[in-house]
């Protein structure tokens, strides 16, 4: 942590006697103290004449001898300020005011001011500060810059152009209240602008083709099973270290032709290469050698298998290839020896479409899988009535399973055998291999007790092998009934059902980097289903590679497909029989993005007319407004202007809409304001208004016809209703809780691996959707605000109820639910492991961090910031603990004040510890908030927030809520009547929609 | 300003209430000597790292870094002697080191060595991010004619984690490299007229777009009544700025190349041919460009990673035992010994560049002086992610302090990035994983 992060009150500062100063003093004109039995007066000419006379003078005389531009002592000036008490200055006119009253300043060697002086002085303030409060600011309308994703989700819809190119465009800027969405950080620059253009030149060139060429369609297909291939390629494949390709036999590649219609042409992969870098191993090897076969071209890949920890990772059986859910990796070199999750099947191959839209289509089943048993778990009794007992298992043998139901399955070795060793790879020497039917099971017998499966009725095929030397004395089969804590186990296994997961990326000789397409699917059937996953190419790594390159293994594309992992609960396998690929993926030609803008008209034969039909119907989507005559006029200038150049028609028409996409009407949400005084928005203002906050994007076909109509405002109840419901709404629920809530904090955190190895990569992801998925849970179910403090419910899926210790709590995958936990830990967002461990530095908690936060985010009663000259601790604080240094740095002059106003909010919270759970150790979390509540611990914390301090914790909700929704910071008088009306909601609990609401239908949302 | 009828035109530009906007740039191309002097950067990589014998094979005079001193000042070692004629105008940097490349495998350090990129970690959709080299090229383009050179002794990308050129691009994409000399050449020094032709068509479409997209802005300007035109301000100078950029870069087009002497140049040498004549040519090349103002920004990769392409054969072609990897992994005395012979070998390449920067002179000085070379390697032994061999030599004129062997524990490679582009006069608050900049160094 940087020291300057310890803020401290810039004007006592002052008092430390080290800064001698000496103030001549002049005789002092006695000057009569405004009464306050006059009232408060708010006059402005009586405030003037009163500065002018009491005032000005005071400060000339007692404070700029230090505090002026030279000097300015702690960061501190005042002899700028004058009788208008700017917003700007509030803030400062408050410190000044508590100086003087609390008698810290002058310091104690100076001459002081009368104890009158000081009184007048104040009430000045006072009284200056209400009439600065109350001012309304000149309204003059809004004009700020679409945010990099809001221009990203506008340019989507209005292009229909899945492809994101904002990777061009440098990140916006973090507003004091945490926003990017803040008008006055959102700056403008010449390399943005030359970004835009090249977004723009890029994305048009993107959606437009040529219509009358025919397009090229790769579509092939990898099917996968034991001994699929009749004519497997006969030469050893090798794809570098760490690749375990699987047998070719077990491979089929074929090349297909999609069903479409319109005219295309089938895209052949290519099959000859040459190449000079090849591998030997790991070894590189030298000398041109020439390929000719789809098995160099395209290849079915396995990485990371090594010690997974029950059964094995994938094997081949007939039906397909089975897969155990993909464990992450550590993500670190030495580690693990590879990267990339186990087991992690892909299909790597040399050539994949520049851009376009994708589609991987996987044939998957649930596998009709059994139960491996645990260590531990113990087999059943011989004595068994109905038990199969079966010998002899040196050929196969039939078996009769006497009736359906759940078996358990005991495997007893014998002596040693004299076989030879199994030809297959990586198996390890204590794996067995049991077939029942057509079914296999593979896993290390550390005891009889094996394996929970279900079996029906009849005869079955039984086969046992072992690759050592050990041989197979018997295995039974004993039915469990059905209320055995085996066969209940095996219940619920059954009933889950692997997550299909489809990643596109590349080929790294340490493992791969891969981009998920889509979300995950669940495979819940045992029959073959299809499961279809689509992206950008665009969107995913490509290892951009010259087209010369001369290494065989360069330029290597991926097409990963897991059986996903939450948290290595036991589950089902995931079989795969195929994985096709096709792409670009068009249902109509030209594509509807081309479509979309070359639209169906009737004036097509009058290019003039058409352009003219197309250009107005493009910028006034893009404008969010119907365009100007003027602005038509303009964009009609440059198509005649390139078409009289001998530009084609629609090289015209798109030189005149990269002037579209690059114009401010485009780039800008625009307000505009005839006077200062506050007037209504109109209603396409309104329409983009109310879009980019609820949807962080661009107004809907709905909202413009509605604005356009006049029938906004009056319908705008019931539109924000829709709107909440619209999936385009949890897009403003994750902007605006990660930037309230700091999330970015704990994305970039790196935590102790060896303290907290469950933080894991992976982990770590889901707990940031944490506090998103809870806040966005209390809105579309209208919750009390109380709920954000302290719940008796958290949201999560099996990887976070895993992490907080309550896996057994949800079956939801990856679906987030509301879980009741019953724990003094869990509960409300503060103490999400997102926020705890966001707030440490990955080893240490962090008081100081943690009551910032809670001040500025949570309370909104933030610490004033650090003054320019804060001391940093000196040297011999090394090699103390975090809380000696805090202490330390704490108890130094000019740091005290400030750390006052946070620690005591961060103190309760060191329950927990940097990786986000509770500390296993008994804490003295004991804390004496600044309005002198003490307070037990955190859940103390929790009550005193959600009880005494509700209306406190609602302003700050509102508060953040309207800067994000109006993407400026508010004035005074605009925070004041947040807290007075804001207090309407309370009878009904502070409710999130409330709120929300509440927003929007204040003047400060509606008003410009 | 009189002979540029066009810039004349353009340069006082309508909108931001009528004030000129002067164009600096184009002042300097009319006379052939810029305002302020140039600035350039030049990043060499070689891979595998250093000879860093072990001390038990008593050859510690063959270490790259410094291991004796003399009258309080490093003493040059026997494979880095060659470098002592400028040990006034370069300084060894110790103890550097990216915080990402411990936890990366270890063949990514060249990926990483200009970028910094957590590439063990790497967000979803990335590739790498951007290389130093870029960031200079991205504040140095507008003042000649190409952004960046980038070479590399193997053409191309290569791929990740066997990279075969040391530059990224804004988005992190690998910018591919050229390794003929003759191609550098033509392209730079013999520009023919139809890429020229589609050069400036390009710019000049730019132009035109630019061109109405203000005057669509102005007359929203026009619409927008009393509302704060702050913002709309920030877009027309922006808009301005981009339009004088843009023809700044098409006036390059009929400006005449600065008349050179071209014979010291081989351009039949390829990378199958004697290395030495090789780098050689390819470092005269980087120079002239630098001399002629073609670029202030290069970035060259020696060779590569983990046996990769032609130069790992370049050591038994000089006589030396083994290839470049397999010397770079020897432990015993001999082959640490070979290693370090080659580390000679490179010494003596980059002594002649230094020697070439330092002939040709800018307005106030020598081109060394005012530039920024950087040498070294992204292991220090080979897959040793600390401590990375690094050599700064030249741009006095930027305020460096030449002449030590300078350490300071550990500290970040992206720091000293961060020093670099302060002292280029870019200012930026960070790189990478930068934290501040590299305090009490050469850097001042």
């Amino acid at each position: 942590m940087k020291m300057t992060y310890f803020a401290s009150n810039a004007i006592h500062q002052l008092r430390n006697p080290s800064r001698t100063i000496v103030l001549i003093f002049c005789s002092i004109r006695l000057l009569q103290p405004i009464q306050a039995a006059d009232g408060p007066s708010r006059d402005g000419k009586s405030l003037e004449n009163a500065f002018g006379q009491v005032v000005k003078p005071f400060l000339m005389q007692n404070c700029v001898r230090c505090h002026d531009a030279d000097k300015l002592t702690s960061g501190i000036r005042v002899d700028q300020l004058n009788a208008e008490v700017e917003d700007r200055h509030i803030r400062l006119w408050q410190d000044i005011r508590k100086q003087i009253v609390d008698k810290a300043m002058p310091p104690e060697e100076e001459t002081q001011p009368t104890e009158a002086e000081r009184q007048a002085v104040a009430e000045w303030i006072h009284q200056a500060l209400e009439t600065a409060r109350s001012r309304p600011l000149p309204n003059n309308g809004v004009t700020r810059r679409l945010t990099v994703a809001q221009y990203r989700n506008t340019l989507r819809e209005l292009l229909l152009l899945e492809d994101n190119m904002t990777d061009l465009l440098p990140p916006d800027a973090v507003s004091r209240d945490g926003f990017v969405n803040n008008q006055e950080t959102l700056l403008f620059s010449p390399l943005l602008l030359e970004a835009y253009f090249e977004v723009a030149e890029e994305s048009l060139r993107r959606c437009i083709v040529d219509s009358t060429s025919k397009p090229k369609i790769q579509n092939f297909r990898v099917e996968l099973g034991d001994s699929i291939n009749p004519q497997p390629f006969p030469d050893p494949l090798i794809l570098g270290a760490g690749s375990l390709l699987l047998n070719n036999k077990d491979v089929l590649v074929k090349e297909l032709t999609p069903n479409k219609p319109f005219d295309f042409e089938p895209f052949a992969m290519r099959t000859k290469h040459r190449f000079i870098e090849g591998y030997a191993g790991n070894d590189t090897v030298r000398g041109w050698r020439e390929y000719d076969s789809i098995y160099h071209s395209v290849f079915a890949c396995m990485r990371g298998t090594d010690g997974y920890p029950k059964g094995r990772a994938y094997s081949t059986v007939p039906q397909g290839l089975l897969l155990r859910p993909a464990i992450p990796s550590s993500e670190l070199f030495q580690v693990e020896s590879t990267y990339g999750p186990k087991a992690n099947f892909k299909v790597s191959l040399r050539e994949l479409p520049e851009g376009g839209l994708f589609r991987v289509r996987v044939m998957a089943a649930k596998y009709n899988d059994g139960l491996l048993l645990d260590r531990g778990d113990t087999a059943q009794s011989l004595e068994q009535p109905d038990a199969v007992l079966c010998h002899d298992l040196e050929t196969p043998q039939t078996i009769t399973i006497p009736r359906s139901g759940i078996y358990q399955v005991d495997v007893y070795p014998s002596g040693t055998k004299s076989t030879t060793p199994s030809k297959k790879p990586k198996e390890k020497p204590n794996d067995w291999t049991l077939s029942l039917g057509d079914r296999e099971f593979t896993g290390a017998l550390s005891q009889p007790a094996f394996l929970v499966l279900r079996l029906d009725a009849g005869e079955l095929s039984l086969k046992a092998r072992h690759p050592g030397s050990v041989s197979v004395d018997k295995v039974v089969l004993s039915s469990l009934g059905h209320d055995h804590e085996l066969a209940k186990r095996f219940a619920v296994f059954e009933q889950r059902s692997p997550k299909l997961g489809v990643h596109l990326g590349l080929r790294r000789d340490c493992g791969s980097t891969l981009a998920p397409v889509g979300e995950p699917q669940t495979v819940s059937s045992d029959k073959l289903t299809r499961f279809v996953f689509e992206g950008a190419i665009r969107n995913f790594p490509s290892p951009d590679v010259e087209k010369d390159n001369i290494n065989y293994l360069a330029g290597i594309r991926e097409i990963g497909v897991r059986s996903e992992y939450t948290d290595g609960r036991d589950m089902p396998r995931l079989l795969i029989r195929s994985v096709e690929f096709e792409g670009p993926f068009y249902e109509q030609w030209p594509p509807p993005a081309h479509q979309n803008i070359f639209i169906e008209s009737d004036q097509k034969k009058d290019s003039v007319a058409y352009a003219r039909e197309i250009l107005r119907a493009f910028a006034s989507r893009a404008y969010r407004r119907p365009i100007s005559v003027d602005e038509e006029t303009q964009l009609m200038n440059v198509f005649e202007q390139s078409s009289a150049e001998g530009c084609n028609f629609q090289d015209s028409v798109t030189s005149a809409l990269l002037v579209v996409l690059t114009s401010p009407q485009f780039l800008f949400l625009i307000e505009n304001s005839e006077s200062p005084e506050p007037e209504r928005l109109n209603e396409n203002e309104l329409a983009s208004k109310l879009s980019y906050f609820l949807w962080n994007g661009p107004p809907d076909q709905e909202l413009m016809t509605l604005a356009a109509n006049g029938n906004l405002s009056d319908q705008m109840q019931s539109e924000v209703g829709r709107m909440m419901d619209d999936p385009r709404f949890s897009r403003f629920v994750s902007e605006f809780a990660s930037q309230w809530l700091a999330l970015e904090k704990f994305s970039v955190l790196e935590p102790d691996s060896g303290r907290f190895p469950k933080l894991t990569r992976d982990t770590r992801a889901q707990l940031q959707q944490e506090p998103i998925q809870f806040l966005e849970y209390l809105i579309q179910n209208n919750l009390a605000l109380t709920n954000l403090i302290e719940s008796d419910f958290l949201l999560a899926n099996e990887v976070i109820a895993s992490f907080y210790d309550l896996a057994d709590k949800t079956e939801s995958g990856f679906e987030f639910v509301p879980i009741t936990h019953n724990r003094r830990d869990l509960g409300g967002m503060l103490t999400q492991a997102a926020i705890m461990a966001g707030l440490s530095d990955g080893r240490e908690s962090n008081p100081v961090k943690r009551g910032a936060w809670l001040a500025r985010r949570i309370i909104a009663e933030p610490p004033d910031d650090p003054p320019p000259n804060v001391p940093t601790l000196s040297e011999e604080t090394k090699g103390l603990s975090l809380r000696e240094r805090i202490e330390r740095h704490r108890n130094q002059p000019g740091c005290v004040q400030c750390h006052l106003k946070i620690d005591p909010w961060g103190v309760p919270f060191e329950e927990f510890d940097a990786g986000g759970r509770l500390k296993q150790q008994s804490v003295d979390a004991r804390s004496t908030l600044p309005d002198k509540s003490n307070i037990a611990g955190v859940n103390d914390l929790k009550r005193y927030l959600s009880q005494d301090r509700i209306d406190q914790v609602a302003f700050s909700f509102l508060k953040h809520l309207a800067t994000y929704a109006t993407g400026r910071n508010l004035a005074y008088n605009e925070l004041e009547s947040l807290k007075g009306a804001g207090k309407s909601l309370k009878a009904n609990g502070y409710r999130m929609q409330d709120m929300i609401r509440f927003v929007i239908n204040s003047d400060l949302f509606l008003t410009k | 300003m009189s002979t540029f009828k066009q810039i004349d035109r353009r340069a006082f530009i309508r909108g931001v209430g009528g004030v000129a906007l002067a164009l600096p740039v184009l002042d300097a191309m009319g006379n052939g000597v810029t305002e302020e002097i140039p600035r350039r950067f030049c990043a060499i990589y070689t891979a595998n790292g250093m000879s860093l014998p072990k001390s038990e094979h008593d050859i510690n005079e063959w270490s790259w870094f410094p291991t004796a001193q003399n009258n309080s000042e490093f003493v040059f070692s026997k494979s880095t002697e060659p470098l002592s004629p400028f040990r006034k105008q370069l300084s060894f940097m110790g103890g550097l080191y990216h915080p990402s490349g411990p936890k990366s495998d270890p063949h990514q350090c060249s990926d990483m060595w200009l970028t910094g990129a957590p590439l063990h970690n790497s967000k979803p959709g990335t590739y790498n991010s951007v290389g130093l080299d870029q960031v200079v090229a991205l504040h140095t383009k507008r003042f000649c004619r190409q952004p960046s050179l980038v070479l590399s002794i193997d053409a191309g990308t290569g791929f990740l984690s066997r990279t075969g050129t040391i530059s990224y691009s804004l988005d992190g994409r690998p910018i591919p490299a050229e390794n003929n000399p003759r191609r550098v050449f033509d392209r730079l020094f013999r520009v023919d007229p139809a890429s020229l032709t589609s050069v400036r068509n390009k710019l000049q479409l730019r132009i035109k777009l630019v061109d109405a997209v203000g005057d669509s802005a102005r007359a929203l300007q026009q619409q927008l009544g009393k509302s704060d035109r702050e913002r709309m301000d920030e877009y027309l100078t922006s808009l301005n700025e981009v339009e004088s950029r843009l023809i700044a870069s098409e006036q390059w087009i009929d400006i005449p190349l600065k008349q050179q002497d071209y014979s010291h140049l081989n351009l039949d040498v390829t990378t199958e041919g004697e290395p030495a004549e090789y780098y050689r040519n390819m470092f005269d090349l980087i120079a002239l460009a630098f001399d002629a103002d073609i670029t202030r920004s290069v970035a060259f990769m020696l060779n590569r990673e983990d046996g990769m392409g032609i130069s790992d054969t370049f050591p038994l072609k000089l006589g030396l035992s083994h290839t470049h990897h397999t010397l770079s992994h020897a432990g015993d005395k001999e082959g640490q010994l070979q290693f370090a012979k080659y580390d000679l070998f490179l010494s003596q390449q980059l002594a002649h560049f230094l020697s070439q920067l330092a002939k040709y002179q800018d307005r106030n000085s020598s081109l060394l002086d005012n530039t920024i070379v950087m040498f070294g390697s992204g292991a220090s032994t080979t897959h040793n992610p600390r401590n990375l061999p690094t050599l700064i030599a030249g741009g006095a004129n930027m305020g460096l302090k030449h002449g030590t062997y300078w350490r300071n524990g550990e500290s970040r490679m992206s720091n000293m990035y961060l020093s670099i582009l302060q002292s280029m006069g870019i200012e930026q608050g960070s790189f990478a994983d930068s934290t501040t900049t590299l305090s009490n160094s050469i850097f001042g």
